[in-house]
């Protein structure tokens, strides 16, 4: 169905994008320890990103939820629970003062989210490749659909 | 050697022996061979024991050659000896012990081997004994199989004795055992019970203990000397053979085997087996014998003490805080300890050594640290050439730089020179860099990334109803009108004032005016700063505007009945002010903020929190905004010191923060009244204005391949992995390091460490301050504790449990220290295995002789000590911030005070020379040092107090305090008086405050007896003593002693069942309490059954510790 495929896209897209935000803040950090990067400057990056990646990712899960994609939904939930863990002990922010001694630990948070966004991408893609090799055999009504775009 | 001497007088009893009277005359030779290691060899000699040692005492220099590495091992030589009377048949295991150990000795690069010539003859005369005595076993006690099994492995004996090269065979025989050779401990068992009944038990022991042995073989250096390898494969090759029957010699010489690790501990296992043997009758000599030695022993290497042994005779550092001389002996170009401690001289040279010292193993660094008059660091200008740094390494040139290839690798072209005929640098005596370990540089503009700053003081002061009420302002005002004179940095200093109450006052100083002109902000959400200058002015331009405006401060808030403090907002006020420049920022904090953002709420006052998981959080700013303010101010290069004086809670956890971040300091005066306190204040805060101040800094500390600095403890903030941004340093602080390995193994010798600060001076020169020490990589642990520093370690164990407590339960952060303590006497133990049945001996290395003394001040200072009712929350922050900057020797003073009898001295007319000499007699800090007819002066580097007897001669109290003598002393004030006595008196204190002036020492007067204030001013801190739920120091020391004895894994459970019940003491929990202590006494103990539980309860610990202790002894 297209709209699964659609919906999938949607799925690989914002899961792209928590991908890079959080490759994006793990080589903040090894940039810092390399002293590339000052706390204060780090600090600052890094918070402005996280709580949007918070929100997305809770939008995220809670797509899958609505969806009623079950099998997805809970792999994302323990992180879900974990991030609101952090935001309700207020410990979601990088703290200039204490960087370094958090360095190993944020790192490696880092690296964890990596692997997970990046193994869902990889599921994801199989289901957009499933679903695009469905379309061409399901129905003729959804192939009417496609038609309709190719057309205009 | 020493064996030599105790055999013959066994040996002439019997026939055989008679032959090997002899020996002696060899041994002479040897003797001459021992005067290497002379001091030790004098130490050696305990004759005292027995007259048959004299020959021991021959022997004593070789063993003391050996011990010159090995510290502790004099006190084995003679015990081995002793066996050696007892028993023949031990005596030739010892003998065999000996000689290998001279070469196993000599691990450390640093000493030189023992010429090897010297060891031929040494063993000579060791080989003979042991066969004569093997001989002796066999043929005296017919009663011992073993000896006679074995006599088909052994040499026969006549050929034995004369065959000196051949030593290691008689050794061999006995070394069938490989098994028992590493690990100590077990053999020693397996000696007790078997020797005397039955031989096949000690064989499963034996057995166990033989896969240690190959372990500390591959730990021993490989620059073991050869003489070990023989001697290997001696035991390989007769492993096998040991029948069951021979197992017990086999346990012997397994002790034995160790040597290749060092003397000492043979000398300690030697010891074991002797008494083991001796099981039979000798037990008592020995027994007398071993006692003695540990008598003698104490103070000087390893020392032991009987669990409840005279608390006299345990160590105390009266003398104060020692700097290790060994180190700068070692390498005498290393810079001054006063600026750089380590907490051992010499660094393992792998991780899995590392690894084995338990305590941190790092460095204290007071890089400002005030030299003594006319000891200078030298200035260095190299002009236009730059400063001489390493390429590669960015090392700054230093003594222990190797010139190679004519220096043209890295050197400029005129920094060369012609090297004379010893290979010295003709220009040597010219450059102080080459000749000196520390050094400051002149730095040239790439140093800098912004013209150097001038000093500048911005202050920001609570002028709010209670700071009005407590007289600060006034004080405040007047120290620094009367210090602008000596702000350093003139003519540039810059200065600049402002005041807050619910609103924010700012002072416009302009020089073209004559009264300064003051501007009021109200605005706290949307703070702005009304003039962009002139609030901050030069001092010079516009000083007699500064002093009209401190003049007036006074009188102009006295009628203020505001209650309120927005400090909050003054501080990012200030912040705005100051961020173009940078400089100094005094806080004087009176009221606890109660407006706009940073606004602070009472906590501490729930008492469930206390105990409980959450307890640390008090201990932290509640509030980010007080971290965030605090890295602002550090990126802007501002320092803050505050000074709080609140009578109420002020949340120093959370004002601390600001200090912590910024290099500053906090200084608390609870209940401050400036007719008490002033003084007090005056001075310190002319201490913070007029002492030499490091502006803009940063420090980093280099070190050679293969280390690294892993973690950083003090007031600073981190600007990248070891960059320590410091915006206005002193020489009153000190930082503390830890560092790790990162390689497995160390391939070389010596580690060189370089601390550099580089700052800008008061006078507006950008420097850098280098300091550089070489530390020996060494291959042996009993090295590393012979090396270690116990003032760098405390003060490094010390802020880590600081640390600690803020991220855990008080209770936990003394357990984790106590552990630690335990876990590094444990390995000291391991290293020197003492036996376990008669093991009531502690044993420590001589370098760490008050480790455990300390480690129990600690617990009981301020921000460790007790639970919720010991010390105010407020209280324990500030002292905790205060000790996390304290340099080494101040931190050695507060953690164990001086005491010091005055009333003598008094009355004795005596000249001023008498003055050192009363400094110097320090009592030791027990109830039982204050005598109630004398008058003492307790000292802790922070305050005095002077405690009157109770039945002190009233002439020597009406001669101090006048007419009001016996009046309240709380109410009565110390002042020189026109009688001699009281000059007296004020002269020495203030030779005491002369000798420490970064803090002031107010002197409080109590009177016995009077409570509760001489509880809390002089009986809670006299830490020997046993108060509240902690320990006294015999106590503590038969703890930890009982827990290094324990498997480690049972450490944890004894400290709970002995903890839960005494830290459950606090004053909501005595039902829970009274619960623990009959859950405890009912199951176990029937020494404290209680009839009034109530009123045990107050000395409940005390019952436990005994039914612990009985419990044990009835096991």
């Amino acid at each position: 169905m297209a709209w699964e495929l659609i919906y999938w896209l949607i799925c690989f897209c914002v899961d792209l994008a928590l991908f890079a935000s959080s490759l994006y803040q793990y080589v903040m950090l090894t940039d810092l320890e390399a002293d590339y990067l000052n706390p204060y400057e780090l600090s600052n990056r890094i918070n402005q990103l996280v709580v949007p990646e918070f929100i997305v990712h809770i939008v995220f899960c809670s797509f899958f939820l609505l969806a009623q994609r079950w099998f997805m939904f809970l792999i994302t939930v323990p992180l879900t629970c974990y991030i609101a863990m952090l935001f309700v002990k207020q410990q979601h922010l990088i703290d200039v003062t204490e960087v370094f001694r958090v360095l190993n630990t944020e790192k490696k948070c880092r690296l964890v989210k990596l692997g997970f966004y990046f193994s869902l991408l990889a599921v994801i893609i199989i289901r957009i490749a499933i679903s695009g090799i469905l379309i061409p055999t399901a129905g003729s009504e959804e192939l009417d659909i496609r038609a309709s775009f190719l057309e205009f | 050697m020493g064996t030599e001497n105790p055999g013959h007088p066994n040996f002439t009893t019997r026939p055989a022996t008679a032959p090997f009277a002899a020996p002696p005359q060899n041994m002479m030779p040897f003797s001459s061979s021992g005067p290497m290691v002379g001091q030790e060899a004098s130490g050696f000699r305990p004759p005292p024991h027995v007259t048959q040692q004299t020959p021991f005492s021959s022997s004593g220099p070789v063993v003391g050659a050996a011990a010159s590495n090995f510290g502790p091992t004099p006190p084995v030589a003679p015990q081995t000896n002793v066996p050696f009377s007892s028993t023949g048949s031990a005596v030739g295991a010892q003998a065999s012990h000996f000689r290998p150990t001279p070469p196993g000795r000599f691990h450390d690069p640093s000493v030189p081997p023992p010429p090897t010539s010297s060891v031929p003859p040494s063993v000579g005369p060791l080989s003979r004994f042991p066969t004569p005595q093997y001989l002796s076993a066999a043929q005296a006690p017919p009663t011992r199989g073993p000896p006679v099994g074995q006599m088909p492995y052994q040499p026969p004996p006549g050929q034995a004795p004369f065959q000196r090269p051949q030593q290691q065979i008689p050794s061999v025989p006995m070394g069938p055992p490989p098994q028992s050779f590493n690990s100590v401990p077990p053999s020693v068992n397996a000696l007790q019970s078997p020797s005397d009944s039955s031989f096949p038990a000690s064989l499963p022991n034996s057995q166990t203990s033989f896969p240690g042995f190959p372990r500390k073989q591959s730990s021993a250096d490989s620059q073991a000397p050869p003489a070990q390898s023989p001697f290997l494969t001696h035991q390989g090759n007769y492993a096998a053979a040991p029948p069951a029957v021979s197992s017990p010699f086999a346990a012997h010489q397994g002790g034995y085997a160790p040597p290749p690790q060092g003397a000492a501990p043979l000398g300690m296992q030697s010891r074991d087996h002797m008494q083991h043997h001796g099981s039979g009758p000798p037990v008592g000599a020995v027994q007398a014998l071993t006692d003695d030695f540990s008598s003698l022993s104490i103070g000087s290497v390893p020392g032991s003490i009987e669990p409840g042994l005279d608390p006299k005779a345990l160590p105390r550092p009266l003398a104060g805080d020692v700097e290790p001389k060994a180190l700068a002996q070692m390498y005498p170009m290393n810079c001054n300890p006063r600026f750089l401690r380590f907490t051992t001289g010499a660094i393992p040279s792998s991780q899995s050594l590392s690894s084995r010292w338990h305590l941190p193993l790092g460095a204290v660094v007071c890089p400002l640290a005030e030299p003594p008059d006319g000891e200078e660091v030298p200035i260095v200008n190299f002009g236009s050439a730059g400063i001489i740094r390493c390429r590669r390494c960015r090392t700054y040139v230093n003594p222990y730089v190797t010139f190679t290839d004519a220096g043209r690798k890295w050197l400029p072209g005129d920094y060369f020179a012609h090297l004379d005929a010893t290979g010295r640098r003709i220009d040597l005596d010219q450059r102080p860099e080459l000749t000196w370990g520390s050094v400051e540089f002149v730095a040239p503009t790439e140093y800098m990334v912004r013209p150097p700053m001038p000093p500048l003081y911005f202050f920001l002061i609570d002028v709010s109803l209670s700071a009005v009420r407590s007289g600060m302002i006034e004080v405040v005002a007047q120290t620094i009108r009367s210090c602008l004179d000596e702000l350093p940095g003139f003519p540039r200093t810059q200065i600049g004032f402002a005041t807050f109450d619910s609103t924010i006052h700012f002072y416009n100083l302009k020089s073209s005016l004559t009264q300064p002109q003051m501007m009021v902000v109200s605005d706290l959400d949307d703070v702005f700063v009304p003039l962009p200058d002139d609030l901050l002015v030069n001092l010079s331009e516009s000083r007699s505007v500064v002093e009209t405006f401190l003049d007036s401060l006074p009188s102009m808030f006295q009628d203020n009945v505001n209650v309120e403090s927005a400090f909050g907002p003054a501080l990012k006020a200030s912040l705005m002010l100051m961020s173009n420049l940078g400089g100094k920022l005094l806080i004087f904090q009176n009221t606890l903020p109660s407006l706009g953002v940073g606004r602070l709420k009472l906590r501490g006052d729930d008492l469930r929190v206390y105990g409980s998981d959450k307890e640390h959080s008090l201990r932290l700013p509640e509030d980010p905004f007080y971290k965030q303010m605090a890295a602002e101010f550090t990126k802007f290069q501002i320092g803050v010191d505050v000074y709080a004086f609140s009578d109420k809670y002020t949340d120093i956890a959370a004002l601390g923060t600001l200090a912590k971040y910024t290099g500053g300091q906090v200084y608390y005066y609870p209940n401050f009244l400036s007719t008490i306190h002033g003084d007090k204040l005056r001075h310190e805060l002319a201490r913070d204005l007029t002492r030499e101040t490091a502006w803009e800094a940063v420090m980093r500390i280099r070190c050679g391949k293969g280390v690294r600095f892993t973690s950083y403890h003090g007031n600073f903030m981190l600007r990248s992995t070891d960059l320590l941004a410091l915006p206005a340093v002193d020489c009153d602080k000190a930082f503390a390091m830890q560092l790790s390995l990162e390689e497995t193994l160390l391939t070389i010798q010596t580690v060189y460490f370089q601390v550099a600060l580089l700052y800008t001076a008061s006078c507006g020169e950008r420097r850098i301050r280098v300091h550089t020490a070489a530390v020996p990589v060494v291959t042996d642990l009993a090295e590393m504790y012979r090396q270690a520093d116990t003032g760098a370690i405390v003060t490094l164990l010390s802020r880590l449990a600081i640390e600690k407590t803020l991220s855990h339960k008080l209770e936990d952060a003394r357990n984790s220290l106590q552990l630690r303590i335990v876990k590094a006497l444990k390995e000291f133990r391991n290293l020197y295995a003492v036996q376990h049945r008669l093991g009531g001996k502690m044993i420590y290395s001589e370098s760490l002789k008050f480790l455990p003394l300390y480690g129990l001040a600690l617990c009981k200072s301020a921000p460790l000590r007790g639970g919720y009712a010991d010390m105010s929350l407020d209280e324990r922050c500030a002292a905790g911030h205060t000790m996390m900057t304290l340099p080494v020797k101040k931190l050695l003073k507060l953690l164990y005070p001086s005491l010091i009898r005055l009333d003598e001295y008094l009355l004795n007319a005596s000249s001023e020379a008498d003055d050192v000499k009363i400094i110097e007699n320090r009592l030791p800090l027990l109830a039982e040092s204050l005598d109630f007819r004398g008058l003492y002066l307790f000292d802790d580097g922070f305050r005095h107090v002077l405690w009157f007897g109770r039945v002190l001669p009233p002439d020597i109290a009406k001669n101090l305090l006048g007419p009001d003598f016996a009046a309240e002393l709380s109410k009565v004030t110390l002042c020189e008086r026109d009688n001699q006595m009281s000059k007296k008196l004020m002269r020495i204190l203030k030779k005491f405050r002369e000798s420490d002036p970064s803090h002031y020492q107010l002197c409080y007067l109590v009177r016995q007896g009077e409570q509760p204030r001489e509880g809390h001013l002089i009986l809670a801190n006299l830490v020997e003593e046993q108060m509240g739920g902690s320990n006294g120091y015999v106590d503590w020391i038969i703890q930890v002693h009982r827990q290094v004895q324990q498997n480690p894994t049972f450490i944890k459970q004894t400290r709970c069942l002995i903890c839960r019940v005494v830290e459950h003491y606090l004053p909501g929990k005595k039902e829970e309490v009274i619960e623990h202590y009959f859950e405890f006494s009912h199951g176990s103990t029937p020494c404290c059954r209680v009839e009034d539980v109530e009123e045990r309860v107050a000395t409940m610990h005390r019952f436990l510790d005994d039914s612990v202790r009985h419990h044990r002894r009835t096991e």
